[in-house]
């Protein structure tokens, strides 16, 4: 319950924060192969490290992590089939994979993971995708309803928690 | 106004961040280390690994772990073996290939086969771990083997039940009966044509006309010689008919004794009947030790699979489980490369181990392991461990450099105590005390050759009270008792897929000596009983048919002597009377 009521509440932060729609469409992007990879890979710790000094939102990329973790449990069988069209049937990309796997740091990315590889290559090729249908969807929204929710009793309580003081920090400038 | 791309504000807490992980490291690396390593240890043997500490200090490049006990896959309350105290010598730099390369390992204190307290098996998915899979393939490997029941526990042999239309002798005593009746009818039909009555008859009425024929009376002694050359010719008709008769009394006499060669036949059939228990010594060393040998074998075969299983040959990528995870694991593939380091390399292990640890004055040797690797193709040299003390010697090569994987253990241990065996199909456990043990393992490709051996002279025996006492039992008990020396000595030649099993021990021989007297006196008593019942069902058939041919033997005989004795007197008077008639008489 609590855990569904924090994403309401970033949800909204996110949708009506100062940020430009792009920079909540790229936090939600970016979120988004936070959310459909497994999450501990080093991989992720550079995608958190952009997300938090990029000027982009972090409650977007809250949300899109929100959003996106079932979806990366439910497309997993996908993945892994990707990964392993990868990493063992693609014969073209194996002298590649032998070069990143005997190279420092690199293996400590589980690219030579059929999952990790087939959901990162999945978050990567989306997230251009992602960054433009977001940027649209939250222009349309904020052009539509956004303002009416902005004026909501509701709205006001969420925004009054303690939790959009730690939030504020890191509200796109 | 154009918003900015970085976020320099954020920099603070991201440093804050990085310093909470860095002291969050610090704090429970060894801790996180340490179920890391418990779970890929349990992963990859097939049963639990625990560790009481592990201690990593990377700037020395040592990972210090105590308390290591890893469970057997293959017993509940036993150990595989356990570790005071590992210290690892790892190179750092590889760390960051994340690969693990330890330059020389300290183990002391190894204990092998310690007992513990709960079952340290885990079950295990063949579909799932590699560990499942090997441990299923020797499980049915080691099924292939037919193992023979030997019967001994209460000495009892087998009747089967005596089916009457099985017997011999009875359609022959039949037979030879309807063959009596025909010959009966014949022999009573040749008599019958011989027509000897009126031929004997005519006789007497000629020689009743010659009595009052003077000599002159040329027709009546014409008469008298015709008659006589009547008889002459029935009497020859009667021996033709004699030395047919003869010929068929031959034949039922023959018969008769043929019944009795049926019944000796039907005694064989019920002999056969008698189902023995097996006394042939190498079966009797195969049902005895079939199982343990059998279980040697297998553990063998199971860490060299395990091993070809994680040291596969070879520069192919392959493909192994993924980390164990909320999400799917997926497939983990290593990409190994010449002349580039291994995903795990362990140059050099001194290993320090006790033998016999719950002894008073545990004996304590010394081993060393070294080229144990995870890309035997990579490293390019066999994996070797050797230990030898005075009465130890062991050595293994895994040899997964080329194609065809070569792996060869071998060991002998003298003076180490033995584990008790309970015999499967008798009544009683073996205590070898302390022995000496011996086992050869050569796995080439998919030929196997392997050989386990054990040694005791202080072997001692205690009954199983839980099964019923017999006759049977009793006499091995008094036999095997006795007997203080084991000399067992198992092989196992061929393919995995097509192996086959020799077993032999010193007690063969002597169980199969008291076998045969056991089963001796059991089987004449059991053949006493089968030869009463083939008479029970055979003699009534026979009786009647042996008394048949012994009263028609007589009869016809007599019948026959009767009609020579009318014919020859007939005869002999007929001619007293011409003699009579046609001597010369002077006056």
């Amino acid at each position: 319950m609590l855990t569904l009521v924090k994403l309401l509440q970033s949800l909204v932060k996110a949708l009506h924060s100062e940020g430009t729609p792009g920079q909540l469409a790229a936090g939600i992007a970016l979120g988004a192969i936070l959310g459909l990879t497994p999450l501990v890979s080093l991989h992720n710790a550079v995608i958190f490290a952009l997300i938090v000094m990029l000027n982009v939102s972090f409650a977007g990329a809250l949300l899109g992590w929100a959003v996106f973790i079932p979806v990366g449990f439910l497309l997993d069988p996908l993945f892994d089939h990707i990964g392993h069209q990868l990493l063992m049937h693609t014969p073209a990309l194996t002298p590649l994979w032998t070069a990143m796997y005997n190279m420092p740091v690199v293996p400590l990315t589980n690219f030579n993971n059929t999952v990790t590889l087939g959901s990162l290559v999945t978050a990567l090729v989306l997230f251009v995708p992602f960054f433009f249908l977001f940027r649209w969807a939250v222009a349309r929204y904020r052009a539509t309803i956004g303002e009416r929710v902005k004026q909501s009793k509701w709205y006001r309580a969420v925004t009054a928690s303690k939790l959009y003081n730690v939030y504020r920090l890191f509200k796109p400038e | 106004m154009s918003a900015r791309i970085f976020r320099w504000r954020a920099i603070g807490p991201l440093l804050v961040f990085l310093l909470i992980s860095g002291v969050l490291w610090w704090l429970l690396a060894d801790r996180i280390a340490r179920r890391s390593a418990e779970k890929i240890g349990t992963a990859i043997v097939g049963a639990k690994v625990e560790i009481q500490s592990l201690h990593i200090d990377l700037a020395n490049g040592d990972v210090t772990i105590r308390g290591l006990t890893v469970a057997s896959p293959h017993e509940a309350l036993k150990n595989l073996f356990q570790a005071d105290e590992l210290v690892a010598d790892i190179d750092v730099l590889p760390l960051l290939e994340k690969k693990v390369v330890i330059d020389r390992l300290a183990a002391n204190g190894l204990r092998f086969g310690t007992p513990r307290e709960t079952d340290g098996r885990v079950p295990t998915d063949p579909r799932a771990s590699v560990s499942g899979r090997v441990l299923n393939e020797a499980r049915d490997w080691a099924q292939q083997f037919q193992v023979p029941a030997l019967q001994l526990a209460t000495g009892k042999i087998d009747v089967g039940t005596l089916d009457p239309r099985k017997l011999s002798a009875i359609p022959a005593a039949e037979a030879l009966s309807a063959r009596a009746d025909s010959s009966r009818k014949a022999w009573q039909t040749g008599l019958d044509s011989l027509h000897l009555g009126a031929t004997v008859d005519s006789a007497t009425a000629t020689l009743a006309r010659l009595k009052t024929a003077r000599a002159t009376d040329l027709a009546a002694l014409n008469e008298a010689r015709r008659a006589i050359e009547q008889l002459k010719q029935a009497r020859n008709r009667v021996t033709t008919l004699e030395r047919g008769v003869n010929g068929g009394l031959t034949a039922l006499r023959a018969g008769v004794a043929g019944l009795d060669s049926a019944k000796q036949r039907d005694y064989a059939f019920a002999r056969g009947l008698l189902k023995l228990p097996t006394l042939d010594a190498p079966e009797i060393g195969l049902a005895l030790f079939a199982p343990s040998a059998v279980a040697q074998f297998q553990r063998a075969l199971y860490w060299t699979q395990l091993a070809k299983a994680h040291m596969p040959p070879g520069l192919q990528p392959r493909a192994d489980d993924g980390p164990p995870r909320r999400r799917r694991s997926g497939s983990t593939v290593r990409f190994p490369r010449e002349r580039a380091l291994p995903g795990f390399l362990l140059r050099t292990a001194e290993l320090s181990f006790l033998l016999d640890p719950t002894a008073r004055q545990p004996k304590r040797y010394a081993g060393r392991l070294t080229g144990l690797t995870s890309d035997p193709a990579v490293y390019g040299r066999p994996t070797l461990f050797e230990a030898s003390a005075p009465a130890v010697t062991a050595g293994a090569m895994l040899d997964h450099v080329h194609a065809t994987a070569r792996d060869t253990a071998g060991a002998t241990i003298q003076g180490v105590k033995l584990s008790p065996m309970h015999l499967p199909s008798l009544p009683m456990t073996l205590d070898p005390g302390q022995g000496t043990t011996q086992l050869g393992f050569a796995l080439r490709g998919d030929t196997i050759r392997a050989r386990w051996a054990i040694r005791s002279s202080h072997v001692q025996w205690s009954r199983d009270s839980a099964v019923q006492a017999s006759s049977g039992a009793d006499l091995l008990w008094r036999t095997l008792s006795g007997i203080t020396d084991l000399q067992v000595d198992a092989g196992v030649t061929g393919t995995l897929s097509q192996p086959r099993l020799v077993v032999r021990s010193n007690l063969d021989d002597a169980i199969a000596a008291r076998l045969r007297t056991m089963l001796g006196e059991e089987a004449a008593v059991a053949e006493r009983k089968l030869r009463a019942e083939v008479d029970r069902q055979v003699d009534p058939a026979i009786a009647p048919v042996r008394a048949r041919v012994t009263t028609l033997q007589t009869d016809v005989t007599k019948r026959l002597a009767d009609q020579r004795a009318r014919l020859d007197q007939a005869q002999k008077d007929l001619e007293a009377r011409v003699r009579e008639l046609t001597r010369i008489r002077l006056p």
